[in-house]
């Protein structure tokens, strides 16, 4: 197998590399779009774990998790994307550092 | 499930059909012919009905009725809360006078109230009703804790009735009053209730496991120890007088005795035939009526038997006086009704139950006959109550002059009518008990004393009301009152004169004939049996309060009589100087020339005054220094706490800055912080 001859550490520093820029798209980015899609990038960080472990384990749960991350990651986005419309509405731009007027 | 034998299972509609009426004029009274006037009559003619069947299936059979209808708190270990009904003589004979009274009234209303076109007639009749309703209940209840409950929903219906005319100034201020005078006393009554139910574990009236019975095992010579009763410390004697006492407060508010007489003459403002129901014949009845429901608990209790004899014919003769220098016609009756039921407690106090009762329906009837007969007078004179502003009425409104006359000389206790063979009873049993006891002699010399006052004042409002010359235009040309005003003065007025035959003690002591005919009745079968009944009182204050009947100049129809003459000669002589002075065509304004003493009766002996200085001087002050010390100890304290809180809070705050980023980044450092103490701790480094 192609796979089985890749080390684990492998898997786990490309996830980790993904996460932090997802990571680094949050804390940086103003714009909702762009923090949507850092978001995504670091669930899917995540899944690179779940079918790396899962592989290895020849454990099939964390494969099927990711298909639940999936949806789920889908479901976030028509939310998220719902929020920036309302957004855009409201503040006529997809800044996420204009929406402050919720707070004291 | 309560089986009920016959007749008594009709007993809860006694109470029922008045309520029945109350929804319905509640309702749809306002789309009603009369406004409820209508269903109100049968109502209450069907309660009379019921009632004169259970006084008629009493003296057949002598079957007294004591169940428990309803429990409403069920406990295993202490003792349970229930609705029941009691039926013996007394009972039934008290719901006989409220349901005759609240038929005259509903009848008297279509003349005082739907004839004159007066607002809000369905709210009106739905508290007549209702009343009625929770007077009869109260009449029925078999235990303290539901007599207490009905005892407030008659309070409440007092207060609703008075303030009827609720956009004036002067109703809606006297049913405060008459609301909050009642209410403080029923604080006491209230405790008592509890305190009774945590001695006795019953609360019941009547038979062996009632209360009064207990307290009698408890208290005899014999007593055994499986009776005794949670005392709380206290000497039985001591705690069971303590209880009677807080009881005795209820009642002192009810029946508007000193100090709680305030605001009775204050409840004059509402309507003339809620007058008439409620302050002169049944809810005022309602404090008399429980000392003498739970007697057999009075009667063990010598001191409190004093303190209410003395009470009884203190204010007997305090309220008459102040009755003598009043103008209006209705605060006469006011003052008079304040002082016979005076009478009443005095009997009471001296032991005197059926004296007590006799003079209680006696009093109904003429007091109920007064009312209305003034109501009359107020329709004709297009509601001017002064005195001074009437006159001469007499040969203008016939019926309402000689049914109020019989009145009249039935309040004044004049030979034959209905007043002078009670209250003579009345006086004969607090003198033939008084003489070795200072307390109840006193209370019986103030009694005597009242009779002169109480004749002095009804004769001058009779000769000022309907004697001599109009005074003003309005007496002169008087309004025409209808049948339904004339009707109910001429059925009380027949009765004025005829109701003191029930019992005519001294007509017994003169000729032997056996005429007492209420005392029989108060000791039929059924009371004997629910120990309720007039001998067996007799007995409990000869041996527990040491009462014993003396006489004076030998024999006891020698006291019967000089006791008779005394209050007889007492009472024409204060018809005679009434007559001597208000007789002419034109009298003067004779009280006038009291000076100081006139203004001090006007004044009411400035009881209002100091009441309302005790509220507004003492109680608003004191409650002035509990609300500082609340707001700033109490309050203080916790405001300082949570202003640590407050501060804190917007402080802190300011991390809040609604930008996203900011808080992502303090998560992820958050994150890493954690991170590296896990790290430290788990020894990495």
């Amino acid at each position: 197998m192609v796979l089985g001859s890749v080390p684990a550490e492998y898997y786990l520093v490309l996830s980790a590399a993904v996460f932090c820029t997802g990571v680094f798209g949050v804390l940086t980015r103003r714009n909702a779009l762009m923090f949507l899609m850092s978001v995504e990038l670091m669930l899917n960080a995540a899944n690179i774990n779940f079918v790396a472990f899962a592989f290895y384990w020849g454990n099939l749960t964390g494969q099927v998790f990711t298909l639940f991350t999936m949806a789920l990651a889908a479901a976030e986005v028509a939310i998220g994307i719902g929020i920036i419309l309302v957004l855009y509405r409201n503040f006529d731009d997809v800044r996420v550092t204009d929406a402050t007027t919720l707070r004291w | 499930m309560v089986t009920v034998a016959g007749i008594y299972a009709y007993a809860p509609a006694i109470a029922v059909l008045p309520f029945v009426s109350f929804l319905v004029a509640l309702l749809v009274g306002r789309w009603l012919p009369r406004k409820g006037a209508l269903s109100g009559i049968l109502a209450t003619l069907g309660s009379l009905g019921l009632s004169v069947a259970m006084v008629g299936h009493l003296v057949l059979t002598g079957e007294g009725y004591d169940e428990t209808m309803y429990t409403f708190v069920e406990t295993a270990e202490t003792f349970d809360l229930t609705f029941g009904l009691l039926i013996d003589p007394l009972s039934a004979a008290m719901l006989v006078i409220v349901s005759f009274i609240a038929v005259l009234v509903h009848v008297f209303s279509l003349g005082y109230m739907n004839d004159e076109d007066e607002p809000g007639l369905p709210r009106y009749y739905a508290g007549l009703g209702l009343f009625t309703a929770s007077m009869l209940a109260f009449v029925l209840s078999s235990n303290l804790l539901m007599a207490f409950f009905f005892f407030e929903l008659v309070g409440l219906c007092s207060y609703l009735l008075i303030g009827h005319w609720f956009r004036e100034e002067g109703p809606p201020s006297g049913a405060k009053k008459a609301f909050l005078v009642t209410r403080f006393g029923d604080y006491f009554f209230l405790v008592g209730v509890v305190g009774v139910l945590a001695t006795f574990k019953t609360a019941g009236f009547a038979g062996e496991n009632g209360f009064p019975a207990v307290a009698e095992r408890v208290l005899s010579p014999e007593a055994s120890a499986e009776v005794a009763v949670d005392t709380f410390g206290f000497a039985p004697e001591t705690w069971f007088a303590v209880l009677g006492l807080l009881v005795l407060g209820g009642v002192l508010g009810k029946s508007a005795q000193f100090p709680f007489h305030t605001w009775l003459p204050d409840a004059m403002e509402g309507p003339t035939p809620v007058s008439a129901l409620i302050h002169a014949a049944t809810m005022v009845a309602a404090g008399v009526f429980l000392v003498a429901r739970m007697y057999g608990f009075y009667a063990l209790l010598p001191t409190v038997l004093a303190i209410i004899a003395f009470t009884g014919g203190f204010t007997a003769l305090f309220a008459a006086t102040m009755a003598v220098v009043k103008n209006e016609i209705k605060q006469v009756l006011a003052y008079s009704t304040i002082s016979q039921y005076g009478y009443m407690m005095l009997a009471l106090g001296a032991g005197g139950y059926v004296a007590a009762f006799f003079h209680l329906t006696t009093h109904a009837m003429f007091k109920a006959l007064l009312f209305l007969g003034a109501g009359s007078v107020i329709i004709a004179m297009h509601h001017e109550e002064d005195m001074w502003l009437m006159g001469g009425l007499k040969d203008e409104m016939r019926v309402t002059y000689l049914t109020f006359l019989a009145g009249s000389l039935a309040l004044a206790g004049i030979f034959p009518f209905a007043g002078f063979w009670s209250k003579d009873e009345v006086l004969f049993e607090a003198l033939a008990h008084g003489l070795e006891s200072p307390l109840l002699l006193g209370g019986y010399l103030m009694g005597l004393a009242a009779v002169f006052v109480t004749a002095v004042y009804t004769v001058r409002m009779v000769l000022l009301t309907f004697h001599g010359d109009p005074r003003s235009d309005l007496a002169a040309d008087p309004e025409a009152v209808r049948w339904n005003v004339k009707l109910p003065l001429s059925a009380l007025g027949v009765l004025a004169v005829v109701a003191g035959f029930l019992n005519p003690v001294p007509i017994q002591t003169l000729t032997g004939v056996h005429v007492e005919f209420l005392h029989d009745f108060l000791d039929n079968a059924a009371s004997e049996e629910l120990l309720t009944s007039a001998h067996h009182y007799g007995d409990l204050t000869k041996e527990f309060a040491g009462y014993s009947t003396g006489t004076v100049a030998g024999g006891e129809t020698a006291t019967v009589l000089i006791s008779a003459g005394l209050s007889l000669g007492l009472a024409v002589a204060g018809a005679v100087v009434a007559l001597r002075l208000y007789g002419g065509a034109d009298p003067a304004r004779h009280t006038e020339k009291l000076g100081g003493l006139r203004t001090l009766l006007m004044h009411n002996y400035y009881q209002d005054e100091y009441q309302v200085w005790l509220a507004e001087g003492l109680t608003l002050g004191v409650a002035r220094a509990a609300d500082a010390f609340d707001r700033g100890v109490v309050d203080g304290a916790v405001d300082k706490v949570s202003s640590v809180s407050l501060l804190s809070g917007y402080g802190l705050r300011r991390l809040q800055t609604g930008i996203v980023t900011n808080y992502a980044a303090l998560i992820s450092l958050s994150v890493l912080a954690l991170l590296v103490a896990f790290a430290a701790m788990g020894g990495w480094f």
